[in-house]
């Protein structure tokens, strides 16, 4: 086995079975020694067998031993920085500044070392201290030990000693796991390669029948699939292009980018003056400049308009010149595009109802931030038709939205030029709580259609809104430009999901509302608890944290009843925080059915007279925790902690569960379900998973569910680091409460 | 659309009682205006103030200022009834004299008095507060129309309204103590904030208005700034306003707006104090205060809206909105549109405050009851299949923009903008905004270099509009919908792209 260093896994696998088959039991450590191979190699050749099905069974063991730090095997090599510092001392001795130069990093220790071992002495009588030897000779035990550490003799040295190096940090405890392993009940010499694939041949001939197949890893990631990708912004601009189709709307010629003021601006009666039209606001074109060719009879009508009035209307009373109408410009709205839409709808011998709609980009000369940009796309949608109301526009409005998924609206009177009545769209945003602006919409003024030739009788009503803003909310983009533009990372193009607008919310929001049916389901075993009170006469006002019989001076009398083997420590928690808050009776007893008490005991100062809240531990052959209240019952610890809190944060401002914000009392119950369901085991790895994303169980401040996991953890007498320093954060946390 | 600030116990002075914040937020949707956000300012004394920050509607001049909103609320709630405006008939009175050496910069000026007034800090600084948004919105920065007002007891009318050369005009401006040429005091502005944006507009022409009185005093030099001399107090008893203009029309507005709304604090609510102007030897009286009539029909408003309201009901909506309004015997409907809504100019703007006072959320939904068919724009139709049918080739979907930079198409692509036929934009805020693209190519290869650490190759495309100048068309230019791919890998991969061609002709049977 000369070449065995080289060997590869299955070629060691081959090896542990030959042997296995003569001695029964190997174990991998002596194995890897036998081999002069790294045990790591074995182990894994030992994880490929044990995949095969039973051919071998493993038992881990653990074995712990002692190895050098990087320090301690430096001492090992150039001997212990005492022993180093002493023998740079010479026999006339020297300035200690000088020796401390010489013996670089680890002149200090060594120094310190050396002093504390009587070694060397300081002379400080010739002004500057001077080093000199104080014995004649020194032997490094300290360096020697590391050799034979090094060496795996760690046996030779004095525990004591190697608790002093580990303190050193010359020395550390590891702990090795190795295997013994034995034959399985399918063990057999011969293994061969299990093959991944089923292929063609396999089946021609025969051999898939008796050919054992690796099992396919479920665990790891598929092969990425090929193909391009659609950009997300279409992918919803296609979605509402297809709600407006499946509404009957027919979509406008709306690729002119260039548009003329007269069309942007005048046709929609929007004044001269207004600031829209500002150089600030508007992107003006200077070459081509300037548009004349306007259906002329048209154009005095408007002019007519705005400066005069007619039509009912008194006009804006103001000097129209047509040099303002003619100056070329970027769209700023595609309400331009239904202007023409209208007005060649207008030239028609008849008029014929319309419902219109685009989704086009608009362009804006404004400030840039990360929600605007200079070009956005714009939703919009118009109809005309003889007797349209507010009310019909109030009523599409709504049905575009309830396609989308959005279904609690409400309309705010605003205003815009074109318009009149004008609506803000407001919808109602569960993630934030409020109501945020979602579109504009109105009826086409008389001054705008009459003008074009429109009929008198026929209204026309219009709405508009953004196809990046509902886009952002919906995908969680903060800054436009990672959706438009040519810095968007083509990898968010690639993994971005299929639009499913009607499908509210992202994975997250998914995610919150499995919470929220959650809390629902507690809310109805609470109320179910309440009914149940009421039945034994106690009324739902009383049930509900005894808040309202506080008058009387007593607040809450409560007995709990608790087997020993499960002392209540939540309650001790509780207890120091009601105490502060209130006048606390609290008492122990035992009942004749246990043999002794629990190691936790309650009591108090307080005579039972004057409290207001007295509670009575009784420790008793009980399977769950069982608190009486005014002969109700309720079960479980975590269903006593609950109650508590509740009473604590409505009368004592308590902040441990209900008064908390909804989200993190939904994520209390979460916790507090999987505690209870949670033996010794998964509470010790439960809590440290959890303690991984924020300083305590459901965020940054202490709630009952520290206090029940806190109580848990100490009945299974469940410890380790991080635990503990969790339970020393809620002690003292409790404390100052 | 303008924001204003009012101090929150003002208000509910104002209204009578107070509000929380959310039944003022609901009280502010119903009526159309929106409680922008709630701060905590510290005021002159240092204590701090709970101050709401209002939207109003561009067109609503008369809920600018605290006094105008908690009377449009408290009408709007039925608990106050619409004030009537009224110009007193003086003994004699205050004239402003239009020379006509003004006509060329400033042509129109209109005045009017508030007498007996009685000023608190918190009304004279909404007073001044008023002037400011008046002349920010309405008066489009002091272009179309300023406001002077002045301590008329420390003045002597006839007034006169002149041009002249600026170093001819010499007087102690607002808030300085030294007399300044109107030349040195443009000097003295140049880094002043708040009134270096209105200096231009008058700078540069050879005479600048003025307003003189009797003795000689300077009141303001329109549109900048006011005298030291006229200057109003708290202790001010009788306001001279004068409001000079561009716009006649907007300087009405302006002035009516600040009359109805100040003389809330007259010892006559209510009552203004005409002035009358001459120019060219015609005398007009201000303010015109002007009450209109318009007659409207309950059916048609009930057609516009979607409801189904009476005659009596709807003149009972109106009247909360401010707009008095009677039956006539005929079932139709008077209302009268007072000085404070300048923004009714037709009876659709009635019909919206009837929707408005009926609550737009108690309105019942409806559903357009015509058929229509939908038909789709051929080209969007088509981008669409092509996109879907790029993407399946293996090339993923790039979004650029649609502006650029002359660069972009022309020296980065190696050409000269001149050869190419753009659209230029005469006032970009950056180098990006310069042209409309003539290209997808440039965006392309800008995504390509955004995205140079993705692993290699890389396919995308955009198919989306460019835009070209052509003669032809009605503005001059015209957009046209292109497609482009692109292939970058470390190898040219030239039969890549072709591949895609052949693909793309292939699916619009397009033979080779």
């Amino acid at each position: 086995f000369t070449s065995l260093r080289e060997c590869k896994m299955q070629d060691f696998g081959s090896l542990i079975l030959e042997e296995l088959d003569k001695a029964n039991q190997l174990d991998s450590l002596k194995f890897a020694q036998r081999h002069e191979v790294d045990e790591q190699k074995i182990v894994g050749a030992i994880k490929s067998l044990e995949s095969l099905g039973d051919v071998i069974q493993t038992k881990i063991y653990q074995v712990k031993s002692w190895q050098l730090t990087a320090e301690g095997k430096e001492v090992a090599a150039n001997g212990s920085h005492e022993y180093r510092v002493y023998s740079a001392v010479p026999d006339s001795g020297i300035q200690q500044s000088k020796l401390m130069s010489s013996c670089g990093a680890f002149g200090k220790v060594g120094f310190s070392k050396a002093m504390s071992a009587g070694w060397i002495k300081i002379d400080k009588s010739q002004g500057a201290p001077v080093v000199m030897k104080l014995v004649e000779s020194a032997s490094d035990t300290v360096g020697e030990h590391m050799v034979l550490i090094q060496k795996g003799e760690s046996e030779k040295v004095d525990a004591k000693l190697k608790g002093e190096y580990k303190k050193r940090k010359l020395l550390e405890e590891v702990v090795d796991k190795h295997y013994t392993i034995n034959k399985g009940t399918n063990f057999r010499t011969k293994i061969e390669k299990a093959p991944t694939e089923l292929t063609a041949d396999m089946i021609a001939s025969g051999t898939w029948k008796t050919t054992s197949l690796k099992p396919y890893n479920l665990d790891a990631l598929g092969v990425e699939t090929g193909g391009g990708c659609l950009h997300p912004l279409l992918k919803v601009r296609a979605e509402y292009r297809q709600i407006f189709l499946e509404m009957g709307f027919s979509e406008m010629r709306t690729n002119n980018f260039v548009e003329s003021s007269f069309w942007n601006f005048d046709a929609l009666f929007q004044p001269q003056q207004h600031p829209a039209r500002d150089a600030h606001d508007t992107f003006f074109i200077s070459d081509p400049a300037t548009s004349n060719n306007f259906p002329s009879d048209y154009l005095a009508r408007v002019k007519q308009v705005h400066s005069e009035g007619g039509y009912e209307s008194q006009g804006y009373g103001y000097d129209w010149k047509i040099d303002e109408a003619q100056k070329n410009l970027l769209r700023t709205h595609t309400t331009a595009v239904s202007a023409r839409m209208l007005y060649e709808c207008a030239q028609k011998d008849k008029f014929v109802p319309q419902k219109l709609f685009s989704i086009d980009r608009v362009f804006r000369n404004e400030t840039l931030d990360a929600t605007h940009l200079a070009e956005f796309h714009q939703i919009e949608g118009v109809v005309a038709d003889y007797g349209i109301t507010l009310g019909h526009c109030i009523g599409v409005i709504n049905t575009f939205f309830t396609k989308l998924g959005i279904e609690k609206l409400r309309f705010k009177p605003a205003y815009n030029p074109y318009t009149e009545p004008s609506m803000e769209i407001f919808s109602y945003h569960e993630g934030l709580g409020k109501w945020v602006e979602i579109g504009n919409s109105g009826m086409f003024r008389p001054e705008m259609l009459l003008p074009m030739g429109l009929p008198e009788g026929v209204n026309c009503i219009g709405f508009g809104l953004s196809l990046e803003r509902p886009t952002m909310i919906k995908y969680k983009i903060d800054n436009i430009r990672d959706l438009v533009g040519h810095k968007v990372n083509l990898e968010m193009v690639k993994r971005n999901p299929i639009c499913r607008i009607d499908k509210s919310g992202t994975g997250e929001e998914r995610r919150l509302q499995v919470l929220n049916r959650r809390w629902a389901n507690i809310e109805s075993k609470l109320s179910c608890i309440q009914k149940q009170m009421e039945v034994m006469g106690i009324s739902t006002a009383t049930a509900h944290g005894m808040a309202a019989d506080s008058s009387d001076g007593n607040l809450m009398d409560v007995v709990i009843k608790v087997h020993p083997d499960k002392p209540p420590y939540s309650l001790q928690l509780l207890l120091n925080v009601l105490k502060k808050r209130f006048k606390v009776a609290a008492s122990t007893h035992t009942h004749s059915s246990v043999k002794s008490a629990g190691s936790l005991v309650l009591s108090s100062d307080e005579s039972r007279i004057t409290a207001d809240v007295k509670i009575t531990l009784i420790y008793s052959n009980v399977t769950r925790p069982t608190m009486i209240v005014k002969n109700a019952q309720i079960q479980g610890e975590e269903n006593i902690v609950r109650y508590l809190a509740r009473i604590l944060d409505s009368r004592g401002g308590g902040n441990l569960y209900e008064s908390l914000d909804s989200k993190v009392v939904a994520q209390i119950d979460n916790i507090l379900d999987r505690l209870t369901d949670a033996s010794k085991h998964s509470v010790s790895t439960l809590i440290p998973g959890i303690l991984t994303k924020s300083k305590y169980l459901a965020g940054n401040r202490v709630t009952i569910a520290d206090i029940l996991a806190y109580s848990l953890c100490k009945q299974a007498a469940v410890s380790n680091s991080s635990i503990k320093d969790w339970s020393k954060r809620v002690e003292d946390a409790i404390a100052k409460m | 659309m303008p924001t204003i600030s009012v101090k929150r116990d003002i208000l509910h002075d104002a209204l009578g009682r107070t509000y929380t914040e959310q039944e003022f937020d609901e009280l502010c949707f119903e009526f159309g205006l929106e409680l922008d956000e709630v701060v905590t300012e510290k005021n002159d004394d240092g204590k701090e103030e709970i101050v709401y920050k209002i939207e109003i509607g561009a067109n609503r001049y008369d809920l600018l200022c605290v006094e105008g909103l908690a009377r449009a609320l408290l009408v709007f709630q039925n608990k106050m009834k619409i004030p009537k405006y009224e110009l007193s008939k003086p003994g004699k009175m205050e004239r402003l004299e239009v020379d006509p050496s003004v006509l060329q910069v400033r042509p129109h000026v209109v005045g009017a008095v508030l007498r007996n007034v009685t000023f608190t800090k918190e009304r004279y600084d909404s007073f001044i507060e008023l002037q400011d948004k008046l002349h920010q919105n309405l008066a489009r920065k002091r272009t179309l129309a300023s406001v002077g007002t002045h301590d008329l007891d420390t003045i002597k009318g006839p007034f006169r309204y002149m041009a002249r050369p600026p170093a001819d005009i010499k007087f102690v401006p607002l808030n300085q103590t030294k007399e300044l040429s109107s030349a040195e005091l443009m000097d003295l502005y140049s880094t002043d904030s708040h009134l270096k944006p209105y200096l231009p507009i008058i700078r540069d022409s050879p005479v600048y208005p003025v307003i003189y009185d009797s003795n000689n005093v300077v009141l303001s030099l329109p549109p900048i700034i006011n005298g030291e001399h006229s200057k109003i107090t708290l202790k001010t008893r009788n306001v001279f306003i004068e409001c000079t203009c561009t716009d006649l029309t907007k300087g009405k507005i302006v002035l009516d707006t600040l009359v109805t709304m100040f003389s809330q604090y007259s010892d006559t609510p209510f009552v203004i104090e005409p002035v009358e102007t001459v120019s060219q030897g015609e005398t007009s009286i201000y303010p015109s205060l002007k009450y209109r009539t318009e007659t409207i029909r309950a059916e048609k408003c009930n057609n516009l809206v979607g409801v189904n309201q009476g005659p009596k009901e709807i003149a009972k909506l109106l009247s909360k909105m401010c707009l008095e309004s009677k039956v006539n015997p005929d079932d139709s409907i008077s209302v009268t549109i007072p000085p404070t809504r300048h923004d009714v100019i037709h009876p659709c703007d009635i019909y919206e405050d009837v929707a408005i006072a009926y609550g737009y959320n108690n309105i019942t939904k409806l559903t357009p009851g015509t058929l229509t068919v939908a038909q789709q724009l051929p080209i969007n139709k088509l981008t669409d299949q092509l996109r879907e049918a790029v993407a399946q080739s293996g090339f993923t979907e790039a979004l650029t923009f649609s502006l650029c930079s002359r660069d972009d198409v022309a020296a980065k692509m190696r050409k000269k903008i001149e050869d190419i036929p753009a659209v230029h934009i005469g006032n970009p805020k950056t180098l990006e905004f310069q042209v409309a693209r003539t290209a997808l190519l440039p965006g392309l290869l800008k995504t390509v270099q955004a995205n140079r650490n993705m692993p290699l190759p890389l396919k995308i495309f955009e198919i989306s509009d460019v835009v070209l100048k052509d003669g032809g068309t009605e503005v001059g230019a015209r957009n046209e919908r292109h497609l482009s791919a692109l292939f970058y890998n470390k190898t040219s991969g030239f039969e890549i792209i072709h591949g895609l061609l052949d693909r793309i002709m292939q699916l619009l049977e397009v033979p080779r």
